[in-house]
C-alpha cells in the first residue's frame, strides 16, 4: 500500500473495479468520509463533546466511559486508543476535550496526536471556565477544523484501502453463509494491494496452534502465540463464545479472512503498519469495543457479520451490517445492509458503495456507539 | 422537624423529581434509549452505558444491579427497559423487579419492533404514555428522615480535605440527626485512613468488612503492577497539592461527617431507609461511584470539587461544592455552593448548615447547576476479568 | 476550619503535623511567623501545596491531619516544598511488592 496520493492511471489499463472515491488529505492520506472528531479525554468531558459535535456540521463526537481512575497497562490501552481513533484517516481534524483533572489528560493526548501529523485542536472544561465556555470554545475550533481542502472526492485505488472486520458470533448462519462473503471482500481488497484487519481473538483463541499455522511468518506466529497464551489465562469477555468456537473447526473460522496468511498481530487500540495483507487486532467480539480497535487500528469500513442483528454504527468509520440469518433479516430489514443468502446482492458491490460515500443503513438511522475495551478495573 | 415536598410513590419511597428512566440493557440498546429520551422531552432520562451484549456472569449481576436500582429509585416515575433482543440480561426480568416497587414499567425490544427506526417510534410512544401517567402524581409533605442522601468528591484538591468535604460532612451529620440515610463511598479513598474509619464502625462485622475491602482495592494496583499514584491521586489532584493516596483519603473521609460508620453495602446495592451513616464500596472513579449510590436509592448526591468537576447525573440531581475560591470564580455556572468561605474563617457548622438547606432546596425542587444544563453523565462499573481470579471476593 | 493558620497564609492541621498548607501562593525566600519563631520559604509553594515546618530525614514520616501521608524519599529541610518529588506513598504500590512496603514502613515507624 503506498502512502502517497495516487490517482488510478487509466492507461495502465487498471480495472476500474479496483478503484474507489476518496478524500486525499494534503498529507498524503486518504478517507472515505470527512469528519471532525470531537474526542473526550474522559467521561466528565463527554457530555460538552456531544454538544460540541452536535453543533458543528461533520462533527462526530466519541463518547465513553473511561480517561480517570485507570492505572497501568489500562490506562495505556486507552491512552493508545485515543491515538489511534484520532489519527484514522476518515478524520479531518480531532478536537481533544478535557475536564483537567483527569489521569489521561487532553494535552497530553493532542500533543501525541500533533506529532503523528494530525490536525488537532485541545480544551480543557476547567482551563475554559466551565461547561459553557468550553462548549463555546470546542464549536470555534471544530468549525476550524472542518474548514479543509481536501472536499471533493478523487479516485484512488482499493491498495489504498483498509477494511476492518467483525463477526460477533460464531453461529452457523454467520460461519457458513455471511463470512465466506467477508472472505470474498478480503481477498479482492488484499489481491489489489489493501489491508484488512480482523477482530475477534476469542473466536481463533481456541485453535491456537492452527492460527499460530496460519501466521506469514515465525516472528507473527510467536506473537500469535504470545497472545493466545496471555488470552488463555483470563476468562474470556464475552460469555460463551470461546466455548462456541472451540465446537467450530478452525477452516470454518478462518472463511472470514479469506484464509490468508495473518501477517500482523495489532494490540487493542493501536494503528496498523501493514503495508498490504490482513492484520489480526487483539479485541473482544462485542461490536461496539471491536468496531473501535479496527478504527483505532485504521478501518475506513468496518463490515460487521451478526447473526442478531446489532444495529449500531460507530463514529468514525461507517458500519456495514451482514447477516446469514433469515429471521434477522426479516426483523430488521432496515438495519441491515446485506443478507448474505440474497444472492441480488453482493457484498463486494455494497463495501465499494459505501466507500465511495454511500451512507450505509447504520448511517442512515445515524446511532453509533464508541467503547473501549479495559484491561483493568477503574479505581 | 425539616420538611420537603416529593413525589411519594407506591411502595412508600419518596423521589424529589419525577423522572421516565430510559434503561438500556446493553450497550447495543443504548443509543437508542438515548434517541428516545432525547426526542421524547423534558422529563425523559436515558441511561446508556457500554455494558456488553454477553457479559461474565459477576459483570452481569452488577449490571442487573444498577438497571433495577436505577429504575427503582424513587426519583423514577415510571421506567422503559429497552433491549436489542438478544443480549444474556433480560428486559422482562429487569423491568419485573422494577415493578414491584409498584411504578410503570415498560419494555422495548429493537428486534421485535422491527429494527431501529420503529422501535425509536415505538419507544417515543411509551414513553409520552408514561409521562403522561407520571403527570399525575403530585409532590406532597415529606420528611427529612426520607431522604437518602450520596456524597461525592471529585477533581479534589487540598481545599476539599480542609473546607468542602468537612462542610459536606457537617451536612451529613444533619441528615443523620434528622433520622436519614447519608453514604459515602470510593473506597481506594480509604486507603491511609481506614483506621479512623473502623473505629467508627458500630460492629465487628461492619469494621472487619470495611478492612477486608480497601485491602481488596489496594490489591488491584498489585493485581496491575503499578503505582496507584497517576490515578489516585491524579494528575489534577497532584497540581492541586494533593501528594499521595493517604494525604488524599485522609481528606476525603471528613465528607462523610462525625457519626458511626453503621455499614457497608455492596456497589448498587440498596441502601436503607433512616440508617444514619453507611458506606459503599465502590471505586473512586467519580461518574461509576455516583451511579452506584444512586442504583442503592440515593435522591440527591452532593459533590465536593476542588478543580471543578462539573459531572451530574441523569436521575439524581448533583449539587456541586467547592472549597477553592479560584473554581468558585472561574467555574460559577457549574458550581453550586462556595465552601471555599470556610478558608477565610467562616466556620464549618454555618457552611454545612447552608448545605443541609441547599439539599432540602433542591428536594423542593430547585434545579442545580448540572440539571439546568442537562449533565448527566452515566457510567456502570465493570468488573473486569483479572478481578474474577479473586475467588475469595466473588465465590460467594 | 480545623487546625491554626500561622501568619494568616498557611495552616497546620494538627500539632503532629510536619507540614503546613499554603492558604494562598507563596513566594520563594518568604518569611513565615510562628508561634515558635519564623520559617523562611525555600521555594515558592502554590496555593494548597504543603512546606515542611520541621525538618524531615530521608525514609521519615511526612504527617498531616495527624496522620502519616507518606514517607520523605530524601531530607527535606524546614520551608522546602513537599509534594511528589521528595514524598512517596506507602500505599496502593504495586510497583514494589506487599512485603518491601511492609518493611520499609517498619523501618520508618518511629513508635
Amino acid at each position: 500500500m503506498t502512502l502517497s496520493a495516487k490517482p488510478t492511471d487509466n492507461e495502465t489499463g487498471s480495472n476500474p473495479e479496483n478503484t474507489v472515491n476518496a478524500y486525499v488529505r494534503s498529507d498524503g492520506r486518504i478517507g472515505v468520509r470527512n469528519r471532525v472528531l470531537v474526542l473526550p479525554s474522559v467521561i466528565c468531558s463527554h457530555v460538552v463533546a456531544d454538544r460540541i459535535a452536535g453543533a458543528v456540521p461533520n462533527a462526530v463526537s466519541a463518547p465513553h466511559d473511561h480517561g480517570c481512575g485507570q492505572i497501568g497497562a489500562d490506562k495505556e490501552q486507552t491512552e493508545r486508543t485515543f491515538h489511534g481513533v484520532g489519527a484514522n484517516p476518515n478524520i479531518a481534524g480531532t478536537v481533544v476535550v478535557g475536564l483537567g483533572c483527569e489521569t489521561i489528560q487532553s494535552n497530553d493526548v493532542a500533543t501525541r496526536l500533533e506529532t503523528a501529523g494530525v490536525r488537532v485542536e485541545e480544551l480543557s472544561i476547567q482551563r475554559a471556565g466551565g461547561t459553557d465556555p468550553a462548549i463555546e470554545r470546542g464549536v470555534e475550533v471544530a468549525t476550524k477544523l472542518t474548514d479543509t481542502d481536501e472536499t471533493e472526492r478523487t479516485t484512488v485505488g482499493l491498495d489504498d484501502i483498509t477494511v476492518g472486520v467483525v463477526s460477533t458470533d460464531v453461529q452457523s448462519s454467520t460461519l457458513n453463509r455471511a463470512d465466506p462473503l467477508v472472505g470474498e471482500v478480503i481477498r479482492e481488497v488484499v489481491d489489489a494491494g489493501g489491508r484488512a484487519i480482523v477482530a475477534g481473538t476469542e473466536r481463533v483463541q481456541p485453535h491456537a496452534s492452527d492460527i499460530v499455522a496460519n501466521a506469514a511468518n515465525a516472528e507473527i506466529a510467536s506473537q500469535l502465540e504470545e497472545l493466545l497464551e496471555t488470552q488463555a489465562r483470563l476468562p474470556a469477555r464475552t460469555i460463551g463464545l470461546r466455548r462456541q468456537a472451540a465446537d467450530r473447526s478452525f477452516p470454518d473460522l478462518a472463511r472470514q479472512w479469506g484464509e490468508l496468511p495473518i501477517r500482523e498481530v495489532i494490540p487493542y487500540g493501536a494503528s496498523s503498519e501493514l503495508d498490504s495483507g490482513v492484520a489480526l487486532v487483539d479485541a473482544p467480539s462485542g461490536f461496539a469495543e471491536a468496531a473501535t480497535a479496527l478504527v483505532a487500528a485504521g478501518a475506513h469500513v468496518v463490515v460487521h457479520v451478526t447473526a442478531d442483528g446489532i444495529p449500531t454504527g460507530h463514529p468514525i468509520a461507517p458500519v456495514i451490517k451482514v447477516t446469514g440469518n433469515e429471521d434477522t433479516y426479516e426483523a430488521l430489514a432496515d438495519d441491515i445492509d446485506v443478507l448474505a443468502t440474497d444472492p441480488s446482492t453482493t457484498l463486494v458491490d455494497t463495501v465499494r458503495q459505501v466507500l465511495n460515500g454511500e451512507a450505509s443503513c447504520a448511517e442512515q438511522h445515524g446511532l453509533s456507539e464508541f467503547a473501549i475495551t479495559r484491561v483493568g478495573p477503574s479505581m | 422537624m425539616a420538611e420537603f415536598r416529593g413525589y411519594r410513590r407506591e411502595n412508600g419511597s419518596i423521589g424529589i423529581r419525577n423522572h421516565v428512566a430510559i434503561l438500556p440493557t446493553s450497550v447495543t440498546a443504548s443509543a437508542l434509549a438515548e434517541r428516545i429520551a432525547t426526542e421524547a422531552g423534558e422529563g425523559a432520562r436515558a441511561t446508556p452505558h457500554q455494558m456488553g451484549v454477553q457479559q461474565l456472569e459477576p459483570a452481569r449481576k452488577q449490571t442487573e444491579r444498577v438497571l433495577v436500582g436505577t429504575g427503582r429509585n424513587p426519583n423514577v416515575g415510571a421506567a422503559l427497559v429497552v433491549e436489542l433482543g438478544t443480549e444474556s440480561i433480560d428486559a422482562e426480568a429487569i423491568a419485573d423487579q422494577i415493578s414491584e416497587s409498584g411504578k410503570p414499567v415498560e419494555t422495548l425490544s429493537i428486534r421485535d419492533s422491527g429494527g431501529t427506526t420503529p422501535a425509536i417510534k415505538s419507544g417515543k410512544k411509551q414513553v409520552a404514555a408514561l409521562l403522561d401517567a407520571v403527570k399525575t402524581t403530585r409532590r406532597e409533605k415529606a420528611d427529612a428522615s426520607e431522604l437518602i442522601f450520596a456524597v461525592e468528591c471529585g477533581g479534589s484538591d487540598a481545599t476539599s480535605g480542609i473546607a468542602a468535604n468537612p462542610a459536606v460532612g457537617n451536612a451529613c451529620d444533619r441528615v443523620v440527626e434528622s433520622g436519614g440515610t447519608a453514604c459515602f463511598s470510593e473506597t481506594p479513598e480509604f486507603i491511609g485512613a481506614e483506621h479512623i474509619l473502623a473505629d467508627r464502625c458500630t460492629d465487628e462485622r461492619t469494621k472487619a468488612k470495611l478492612l477486608e475491602r480497601v485491602e481488596e482495592r489496594e490489591n488491584l494496583a498489585h493485581l496491575m503492577g503499578v503505582d496507584f499514584r497517576g490515578a489516585q491521586p491524579s494528575p489534577g489532584n497532584q497540581e492541586g497539592g494533593l501528594t499521595t493516596i493517604e494525604e488524599k483519603s485522609l481528606g476525603a473521609i471528613s465528607k462523610g461527617g462525625t457519626t458511626s460508620v453503621r455499614d457497608i453495602v455492596e456497589y448498587a446495592e440498596p441502601l436503607p431507609k433512616g440508617s444514619g451513616l453507611v458506606l459503599m464500596d465502590t471505586p473512586g472513579y467519580d461518574v461509576e461511584s455516583v451511579v452506584g449510590k444512586v442504583a442503592g436509592g440515593a435522591q440527591v448526591v452532593a459533590f465536593t470539587t476542588g478543580r471543578g468537576s462539573t459531572t451530574g447525573n441523569p436521575i439524581a440531581p448533583v449539587i456541586k461544592v467547592t472549597g477553592n475560591p479560584l473554581t468558585w470564580k472561574r467555574m460559577s455556572n457549574n458550581m453550586d455552593i462556595n465552601a471555599s468561605t470556610v478558608i477565610d474563617g467562616e466556620s464549618l457548622a454555618t457552611v454545612g448548615e447552608q448545605i443541609y438547606e441547599t439539599l432540602l432546596a433542591v428536594a423542593d425542587g430547585q434545579r442545580t447547576g448540572s440539571e439546568r444544563r442537562r449533565l448527566e453523565e452515566f457510567a456502570i462499573n465493570e468488573i473486569q476479568p483479572q478481578q474474577l481470579d479473586d475467588s475469595r471476593r466473588y465465590a460467594r | 476550619m480545623k487546625g491554626r493558620i500561622i501568619d494568616d497564609v498557611a495552616l497546620i492541621m494538627t500539632e503532629r503535623d510536619t507540614v503546613a498548607t499554603a492558604l494562598t501562593d507563596l513566594d520563594d525566600g518568604k518569611h513565615i511567623r510562628t508561634d515558635e519563631g519564623s520559617i523562611t520559604l525555600q521555594e515558592a509553594i502554590p496555593f494548597g501545596h504543603k512546606f515542611a515546618i520541621q525538618r524531615m530525614e530521608a525514609d521519615s514520616r511526612v504527617q498531616k491531619y495527624g496522620e502519616v501521608i507518606g514517607t520523605a524519599s530524601d531530607t527535606i529541610r524546614v520551608g522546602e516544598w513537599v509534594h511528589t518529588h521528595n514524598c512517596e506513598s506507602t500505599r496502593g504500590r504495586g510497583d514494589v511488592s506487599k512485603s518491601a512496603v511492609a518493611t520499609q514502613s517498619k523501618g520508618v515507624d518511629p513508635e
